[in-house]
């Protein structure tokens, strides 16, 4: 068809203003379900990370809010016993290749230990193949950590010194994970009422090891051949 | 051209991985394993078919010198409406590919085939072009996954038979480069007989 | 109290509700995107005019400059458009259509401008103009620059050092190409498939880049 101004206007908007129409109309339509089926998502979520248990759930909430994050703490209760804690937490202070990583991990309490029975990757942005077969059952990163207690572990990958064995080429992605669990445990710490303050994180027989993962963790953002 | 040789072209005459050399970028960023192939390969068929039609609905009213802008709008409503779908509906598969879906608007091939192709015939033949063309960049694109899985990953549709100790350059970038590189050698190889 | 490895920022974090992350210096990013993470041989984004304008280094060179400059331009109006009309009116899910309709209209324009103000630089950046639209490392770039919450000043230089490493892969990929045009390559590795193997091997070498600055 010949141009002119105005057909061409004409054209480009009309078809632009249906299109932006169409999309605002599928957003509408379907900005109810998403929202319900990320909260289902995370419902399931807290119950996969815990052990199972009889009867109905309790569940107590408890939220703290940092900067823009959120960390929730869900106290899951049965038959008025402790089940366990299942905690969504962001990397806070260290990002992912892709995005922050979003985990629901799960603490359960075996003599006075917080042993973690379960990790679910909620978000990530990470590559596919590398980072992102943190979602893959039973991967480096699930197994360094499921059934360990929570109190040993050093929130760093293998390489820097820590407790986790990170995805093969993903180091920025492994560490970013140990992150999301790292503020996990302090959420469920906090939960509790058992935080430690920041003096005492410094201070005593764990000063050295925290004076190395801080460095750790600026190193962890170089990450390895990979760039990952 | 028959309505059947519209399908069956993208395979092997007119694919457009290895013979059209189109859409390069997510074919060499998201086939690091076999199933991530795949899934892009279906998400860019489906997106490729309806904006096909719906451009070869509009053709006859679109001035020329508008006409890649107006394309573009209809394409990026198009993955914009399938990823909002696909999040709502089908959800696991969206936690699958989600990441793959913005990707698909700067793919090519989909504005390639609307200028070469839907832009100038009717609409069943757009749709069909769109199959046809959808199934040949699916084919190649799992092809090109499953080389680097294997080769990179020791595994095949994420069953894995040698962990740890392949190469994992391949699932890297500069694998990525060689594998496209040495199957398109092969296709054309295969092709030409 | 728990003996606990949690970091003494992630305690502050709780304590305060608030966390401070260490702002990534212009020269991180500056060096992370042209380096690092080149925008053709790592990210994987603008492969297409890399394969297909790439076998001159004059060219490519133009190539380069001209996607510079869109880049520079797009990234001042699409921030500006993110942060003054998409996020105040809830319409974030309209940006893939916003960016890339901006994008086609920004070549357009500049390609116009171009040919009336400065002749001497539309004979030298023209013909690559129209090509740009179809650049996926522009768009690529712009929606990277928004889910990274650059600021404005952030934003353009991140997008103008992206544009200097496509140059830049572009430049080096020709260099060797013009050398390739002369060398008896086998038959069937004749053409692209020669160039994508020459491109692996450049991706190779910018895998060195690795651990030079930390990532933006």
């Amino acid at each position: 068809m010949k141009s002119t101004l105005k057909n061409m206007v004409l054209v480009l908007f009309g078809i632009t203003a249906i299109a932006a129409l169409l999309v605002g109309l599928v957003n509408d339509i379907t900005k109810n379900t998403i929202a319900q089926t990320e909260q289902r998502n995370k419902d399931l979520a807290k119950l996969e990370v815990l052990p199972e248990f009889e009867g109905e759930p309790q569940l107590e909430e408890k939220s703290r809010k940092i900067g823009d994050f959120n960390i929730n703490v869900t106290i899951v209760k049965a038959q008025d016993q402790l089940v366990g804690y299942a905690v969504e937490a962001p990397s806070i202070t260290s990002n992912g290749y892709g995005d922050r990583i979003y985990l629901m991990v799960g603490f359960v309490e075996q003599e006075g230990k917080a042993v973690i029975n379960g990790v679910k990757v909620i978000s990530q942005k990470e590559t596919p193949g590398l980072g992102a077969n943190m979602t893959n059952e039973g991967n480096n990163l699930e197994r360094s950590v499921v059934g360990k207690d929570a109190a040993e572990l050093k929130f760093a990958v293998k390489k820097k010194g820590g407790s986790f064995d990170a995805l093969a080429g993903a180091t920025i992605s492994s560490s970013a994970y140990a992150n999301a669990i790292e503020t996990a445990y302090a959420g469920y710490l906090w939960a509790k009422g058992e935080l430690p303050s920041a003096e005492n994180a410094t201070s005593g027989a764990t000063k050295s090891t925290q004076e190395s993962e801080t460095n750790d963790e600026s190193e962890a953002q170089k990450g390895d051949l990979s760039n990952e | 051209m028959s309505r059947l040789q519209l399908i069956t072209k993208g395979i092997i005459k007119e694919n457009p991985t290895f013979v059209l050399i189109l859409g390069m970028c997510p074919t060499l960023g998201v086939t690091s394993s076999a199933i991530n192939g795949m899934g892009m390969g279906v998400a860019t068929m489906a997106v490729l078919i309806m904006s096909n039609m719906v451009i070869s609905m509009i053709k006859n009213i679109v001035p020329d010198k508008v006409r890649i802008p107006v394309f573009i709008v209809v394409i990026a409503s198009f993955v914009t409406i399938i990823e909002m779908l696909m999040k709502a509906y089908v959800p696991s598969l969206y936690a699958s590919l989600g990441v793959f879906i913005p990707l698909i608007v700067v793919n090519c091939i989909i504005l390639g085939r609307a200028e070469a192709f839907a832009s100038k015939n009717g609409v069943i033949d757009s749709a069909l072009d769109g199959v046809g063309i959808g199934l040949g960049f699916t084919l190649s694109l799992t092809a090109i996954g499953a080389v680097r899985e294997i080769l990179g990953a020791g595994s095949i549709f994420g069953y894995t038979f040698a962990a740890d100790v392949m190469p994992l350059l391949f699932i890297l970038a500069p694998g990525g480069f060689f594998v496209l590189g040495y199957l398109m050698v092969m296709f054309n190889k295969i092709a030409k007989r | 109290m728990v003996e606990t490895n949690i970091s003494r920022e992630v305690i502050q974090g709780f304590a305060t509700g608030t966390i401070s992350v260490e702002a990534i210096t212009l020269f991180a990013v500056v060096i992370g995107a042209i380096f690092v993470n080149n925008v053709v041989l790592s990210q994987f984004l603008g492969i297409c005019p890399f394969l297909g304008v790439s076998s001159k280094v004059n060219t490519s060179l133009g190539m380069g400059m001209a996607v510079t400059f869109v880049m520079a331009l797009s990234a001042v109006v699409t921030w500006s458009l993110q942060t003054f009309v998409l996020v105040p009116f809830g319409i974030e899910y309209m940006q893939t259509i916003v960016f890339i309709l901006v994008i086609a209209s920004l070549v357009q324009m500049v390609e116009i401008v171009l040919k009336k103000v400065s002749p001497s630089l539309y004979q030298a950046l023209g013909i690559f103009l129209p090509l740009i639209t179809t650049n996926c490392a522009v768009l690529g770039v712009a929606i990277i620059s928004v889910q990274k919450d650059f600021d404005l000043l952030t934003s353009v230089i991140y997008s103008v050092s992206i544009a200097i490493g496509f140059a830049l892969a572009l430049v080096l990929f020709a260099g060797i190409r013009e050398r390739l045009e002369v060398e008896d390559v086998p038959q069937g590795m004749r053409g692209v498939p020669i160039a994508l193997i020459t491109a692996g091997l450049l991706a190779m070498a910018f895998m060195g880049f690795a651990n030079v600055v930390p990532l933006p």
